[in-house]
């Protein structure tokens, strides 16, 4: 286990996610884009926005592996199955706290309840679970979430 | 007079994200919370006996004058009584920074302005349309009615002690010369409610106006009947749902189109059929946040089923909006109550001439389109290109058979049209367009040889029938043909002979597959006086417009409908495409004549 090993299966999870979620979206399974989520709170150039977003999103990809690599190494256990359940636990925060409450409330040009005449929001809010994104929406976040975990989780439990 | 009121009496409040209808005896009959397509607090308007309501009057004989304060959408309701006069202010109040604020708020101002007005007042809330029984209980010494998730408080300052009975709040006080007295409904949706102070809800009262009129303030438009067109896009603000971006087609449900009918339905949606027009308003009246706000969403919501396009989607994006009828009596016995739409899942095929029209009209207006919209745009003309053949419901969504509808063939002629010209300046991708160019020639030709009779120099409803539609008028109006086309002006010409009753003029002759029949459509009115402005004939067009424009109610608002013979409005209300109609009559009257 090592913060090399939890960068790597950072950067290959992140990937897969990213990838899984695009193909959803292009099956037209989900509305959810979260490069341009992200990207569309730094600029509302639509094209710009994703490019920023990417780079983003491959930072948070990161960001969270090192958070899983803390709590593997705080119990001194770390597994593929255990980082499946770590990204469970990591998709139901984005569905129900991260992307539907907490990015709301910094994203600039993101609605949110609150949101009221004369302003208008240039992105609808996700809602609860991301439904506004679509009913498959949660299913889609969940299964990139839990390959994820389940990489970042091989990554470190990887003999060294 | 039974309990209900006439339309023509509703004013409505918002605060961009619901709405509220408040009737001319200071009743506020329809409310949704939290959001303008929720289920309803107040529904008397639906049902006088189970909706709910929040009564505000004098006690004594009263009449009643009101307004709109200049330039925002703050209701001024004035009560003269044998006793003297009192002033009421409605508003559903916008947030300010200076204090917690509830989730949502309506906030009732009293002042006495002469003599002594006896008042009389009293909250019933009824949630989920009627369906879900309240809970009195209080918190802070202030009735809170609470019901699953939801919260109203019942605040009164200087306005009788508030008295709960078995289903509402009550309480009478005096309006005295020079008192001020405050009501205020503060609402909570899965969170703690907050009971604001009276300083507050005063302060937020007066916070609203000043921002609808800062927002009005910013409003370029310059041209002829300036007070009827703010007064349309003010309205048109209370319909745009600020968090999404979306574009409400009205903010009520089921109120008929005929009394005692079954045409009533639900627009709490928003329509692709009025999206190009909506652009154009925005981006006409400098109201470029909303266009842009509104593009995206459009672009945002139809992604999920690209490249078909549902007729309608709902204000948070999503696709599905299944129709269902509530155990409410209706409008004056108007039943079924329906919420949801079935016309969601109709083959209407003028749609995606209208989407790529406004995205045309976004581009006109110098916006980019970036790469991924860009590509799904040229699906969308790629789709057309292989789909204009079916028969479709057509833009009126009738729910007899599909039909060759002549409108929608023309729309899709302006998605290819549109999209070619996209192409051609390099916006989006035109691997297919000699395609589109081909099929553009082949719609072309079905149109003229199918849907034109030359016997009434007309083009017609739809393939080799010899009826009438007021939604031809749109393919004028979008530019399927010149202006100085004789065909198009054979068809404003017999659309007035046979669809026009003074300044009213009607959809269509014969059967859709409902029972019944329906009104005049207001925007069919609006269209045809702006056809009249472009085919040359601006003097006729104003004149028609000077007859228009006093059909609104006291307050500027149209509904969907009127019923010629006595001027009753019909149908949902306010009415965004009347009211989208207005505006573009106006900024093409004002066009043609400067």
């Amino acid at each position: 286990m090592s913060i090399w090993a939890a960068l790597a299966g950072g950067l290959v999870g992140t990937l897969v996610l990213t990838t899984t979620l695009r193909a959803a979206n292009a099956l037209s399974l989900t509305r959810i884009d979260l490069p341009f989520l992200l990207g569309t709170a730094f600029t509302s150039d639509r094209t710009r926005a994703k490019a920023l977003g990417y780079g983003a999103h491959f930072i948070n990809g990161l960001i969270f592996a090192l958070l899983y690599y803390a709590v593997f190494v705080a119990i001194g256990y770390s597994s593929w199955w255990l980082g499946c359940v770590f990204g469970l636990v990591h998709g139901l925060f984005a569905t129900t706290a991260l992307v539907n409450i907490l990015l709301p409330l910094v994203h600039p040009r993101m609605g949110q309840p609150e949101t009221s005449a004369p302003h208008v929001a240039l992105l609808e809010p996700p809602g609860f679970l991301m439904l506004n994104y679509g009913p498959s929406t949660p299913a889609v976040t969940l299964t990139a979430h839990l390959a994820y975990g389940t990489i970042v989780g091989g990554f470190l439990a990887w003999p060294a | 007079m039974d309990g209900y009121t006439e339309l023509r009496n509703y004013a409505v409040i918002g605060d961009g994200r619901c709405c509220a209808l408040i009737a001319r005896d200071g009743s506020v009959d329809w409310l949704a919370w939290p959001d303008l397509d929720s289920p309803t607090v107040f529904a008397a308007v639906l049902d006088h006996l189970r909706g709910g309501r929040f009564l505000l009057r004098p006690e004594a004989p009263y009449t009643a004058s009101r307004r709109y304060l200049p330039g925002t959408n703050v209701l001024e309701t004035t009560f003269t009584t044998a006793g003297g006069t009192v002033r009421v202010t409605d508003a559903l109040t916008i947030p300010d920074s200076r204090s917690l604020a509830p989730a949502r708020e309506l906030v009732r101002r009293i002042e006495g302005l002469a003599g002594s007005v006896p008042m009389r007042w009293s909250v019933q809330p009824r949630f989920g349309y009627g369906a879900r029984a309240p809970h009195l209980t209080r918190r802070a010494g202030v009735p809170v009615v609470t019901s699953g998730p939801e919260a109203v408080g019942i605040c009164a300052w200087n306005a009788g002690e508030p008295q709960p009975t078995s289903d509402a709040v009550v309480s009478r006080f005096r309006a005295d010369a020079g008192t001020r007295a405050v009501l205020a409904l503060p609402y909570a949706h899965r969170e703690p409610l907050v009971l604001p102070t009276r300083t507050e809800c005063e302060a937020r009262l007066d916070h609203t106006a000043a921002t609808w009129r800062e927002w009005t303030d910013g409003r370029t438009y310059t041209g002829p009947w300036r007070e009827a067109v703010l007064r349309s896009v003010l309205a048109l603000k209370l319909l745009v749902f600020a968090p999404s971006g979306a574009v409400a087609a009205a903010a009520t449900c089921s109120l008929p189109e005929e009394l005692g009918g079954e045409r009533n339905w639900d627009y709490r949606f928003s329509w692709i059929r009025d999206s190009a027009f909506t652009l154009n308003a925005f981006v006409k009246l400098g109201c470029a946040p909303e266009a842009t706000g509104y593009f995206w969403w459009l672009m945002h919501a139809s992604q999920l089923t690209h490249p078909r396009l549902h007729v309608l989607y709902r204000l948070d994006g999503g696709a599905r909006a299944p129709e269902k009828t509530l155990p409410l009596s209706g409008y004056r016995g108007s039943t079924p109550v329906r919420i949801g739409n079935a016309a969601a899942d109709q083959l209407q095929l003028d749609t995606y001439g209208e989407l790529v029209q406004t995205a045309w009209l976004y581009t006109a207006a110098g916006h980019r389109l970036d790469a991924d919209i860009a590509r799904r745009l040229a699906q969308t003309a790629d789709f057309v290109s292989t789909s204009w053949q079916q028969p479709d419901t057509g833009i009126w969504e009738v729910r007899s058979a599909p039909e060759h509808f002549t409108q929608s063939k023309m729309m899709c002629w302006i998605a290819l049209d549109r999209a070619l010209d996209l192409a051609q300046r390099g916006l989006i991708p035109d691997q297919h367009a000699p395609r589109w160019r081909r099929e553009r020639q082949a719609i072309a030709k079905f149109v003229d040889d199918r849907c034109f009779s030359l016997r009434l120099n007309t083009y017609v409803r739809s393939a080799d029938s010899d009826d009438l539609d007021a939604g031809l008028l749109l393919g004028l109006l979008h530019g399927y043909r010149s202006p100085d086309d004789p065909r198009m002006r054979g068809t404003v010409a017999a659309i007035q002979q046979a669809l026009q009753d003074g300044p009213y003029v009607s959809r269509y002759l014969g059967a859709d597959g409902v029972h019944g029949s329906e009104g005049a459509f207001l925007a069919c009115s609006f269209w045809f006086t702006e056809a009249l402005a472009r085919t040359g004939r601006a003097d006729e067009a104003a004149h028609l417009m000077d007859q228009l424009v006093p059909l609104a109610n006291d307050v500027g608002l149209y509904s969907e409908e009127i019923d010629p013979a006595t001027g009753d409005f019909l149908g949902n209300l306010p009415q965004g495409l009347s009211h989208l109609a207005l505006i573009s009559a106006a900024c093409a009257i004002g066009q043609a004549t400067r």
